[in-house]
């Protein structure tokens, strides 16, 4: 060990095998926090040979600078690793500019904040229909009966997505999401289902009057001084459909999942309901749903000091970033009362997650709903749950105070 | 204290409208924009405190420079 130690006690050795072994999916993410902490000290620039090998960027700076270069850093194949099954670009994540602009163009106003202001009340009844069903129980699974359902029955609603479809959107999701890593064909398969689904979808929709859900903006969309085509449309609210479920209900998730081990926090954030917001934004910096996201180079850079070649795929890693202590003070600590937060869980630059403001909103509105209903609350097994992911959150908490009743 | 938004950085993640919003707004698309500047002396603080949430550092304070109406030289 004496001879090839670093700064944080690893050997080279170690370093180079964490880096060649890196992953940003699954069992990996059960360590993820420390290995990006040595990686960022030790390695913060290296190759993994990992799903068809890339490079992987760690530091906040450079992930910044990354994105603020799209000229460079090109989300084309795709900016997913590994692919949804998708054979062609989803749209807009893995379309670069200048046609980004145009297809993000169609629906940022129906994300803008004004907007979102006015759904609000819509998310809020989502969120307490779905506390009433457990809140006299005294247990529930915050995954399965909250977390999951929630983003769900709201984003179907605001794109015009058929609620009754809900089972079928959840498959998808754990197919497309979280079998792509072990069984690609499987996710392939998903891929085609969602593709002909909208296909007919769209079909449907274009005999029914027009609406003024996100559907329907795409519908009646305009790019170039032509509609969208049938693909164009599929492909959208194919993203839309992954994006607008799955990430929210891992945010609501793994905040619980922090709260529910944090009594003190819990506590601060009933006595003080003000800081929920600021306390959303903590558990999107250090539990991000997207931990990482791909480019690929369109020409030969140096990051790092290491020499990456035009067409290598390279990494970005959000979830490092997020925790570098170059922009961070104790940044690996959750801490719901920090206020400088600048960080990436909605990446950064021209990709900036084009429904952001409807996941932060949600995820606050979220929060605010259970603290204020949910008394105290404690994991119901010994076992700690995976911090990531989508999976059960058995949760136990004593019955809520009825006015009137004993103290 | 005068504020501005990079319309060219600024990307829509509105953090400085929910940080301060009597100081920024945003636009039907989502971008941001300043609705009081110079910032009133008692929202200089929110104002500092959206700079540094802006994770596309879009926003820059333009401090004040001195002028004759500061008082007699």
């Amino acid at each position: 060990m004496a001879d090839g130690a670093l700064a944080s006690g690893h050997t080279e050795e170690d370093v180079d095998e964490l880096a060649r072994r890196f992953g940003h999916h699954d069992e990996d993410l059960d360590h993820a926090f420390e290995t990006y902490r040595v990686l960022r000290s030790e390695c913060p620039v290296g190759r993994s040979e990992r799903y068809g090998s890339f490079w992987f960027f760690t530091r906040y700076e450079d992930i910044y600078r990354a994105e603020q270069d799209p000229q460079t850093f090109s989300v084309s194949p795709s900016m997913l690793l590994p692919s949804f099954g998708n054979k062609r670009p989803l749209i807009p994540i893995d379309i670069d500019p200048p046609m980004l602009g145009k297809y993000r163009r169609i629906l940022l106003p129906s994300f803008a904040p004004a907007q979102i202001d006015a759904v609000e009340p819509m998310v809020r009844a989502v969120a307490r229909d779905l506390i009433d069903k457990f809140v006299t129980r005294g247990h529930c699974d915050a995954a399965l009966e909250f977390a999951r359902p929630f983003p769900t029955l709201v984003f179907t609603r605001m794109a015009g997505f058929p609620e009754q479809d809900y089972d079928r959107f959840q498959d998808w999701v754990d197919r497309i999401i979280y079998l792509r890593t072990h069984d690609s064909a499987e996710t392939a398969l998903a891929a085609d289902e969602i593709v002909h689904y909208f296909l007919a979808f769209r079909e449907q929709r274009l005999q029914e009057p027009p609406r003024d859900d996100l559907v329907g903006k795409l519908l009646g969309a305009e790019i170039d001084g032509r509609t969208l085509t049938a693909e164009e449309f599929a492909d959208y609210c194919f993203l839309l459909l992954i994006a607008g479920l799955e990430t929210t209900a891992w945010a609501v998730r793994a905040s619980l999942w922090h709260l529910a081990q944090h009594p003190e926090d819990q506590l601060l954030l009933r006595q003080r309901p003000e800081l929920v917001a600021g306390a959303a934004e903590e558990f999107l910096r250090c539990l991000a749903p997207v931990q990482a996201m791909a480019r690929t180079l369109k020409r030969d850079v140096e990051v790092g000091g290491k020499r990456l070649r035009q067409g290598e795929r390279v990494l970005l890693v959000f979830g490092s970033g997020n925790r570098d202590g170059n922009v961070f003070d104790d940044p690996d600590r959750v801490r719901v009362e920090r206020e400088d937060n600048p960080h990436f869980a909605f990446g950064v630059g021209v990709h900036r997650c084009l429904g952001a403001n409807l996941g932060r909103r949600e995820l606050r509105v979220a929060l605010e709903e259970f603290i204020r209903r949910i008394p105290a609350f404690r994991l119901e097994t010994g076992e700690v749950p995976p911090w990531w992911g989508v999976g059960p959150l058995p949760i136990t908490f004593g019955k809520p105070v009825r006015s009137g009743g004993p103290a | 204290m005068r504020v501005k938004v990079n319309g060219d950085r600024c990307q829509g993640h509105s953090r400085c409208r929910v940080l301060a919003p009597q100081v920024f707004e945003a636009d039907e698309l989502g971008y941001s924009f300043v609705v009081a500047s110079p910032v009133p002396p008692e929202l200089e603080e929110r104002a500092l405190l959206a700079v540094r949430n802006c994770p596309e550092r879009a926003i820059f304070i333009e401090e004040e420079r001195p002028m004759g109406s500061e008082g007699p030289s």
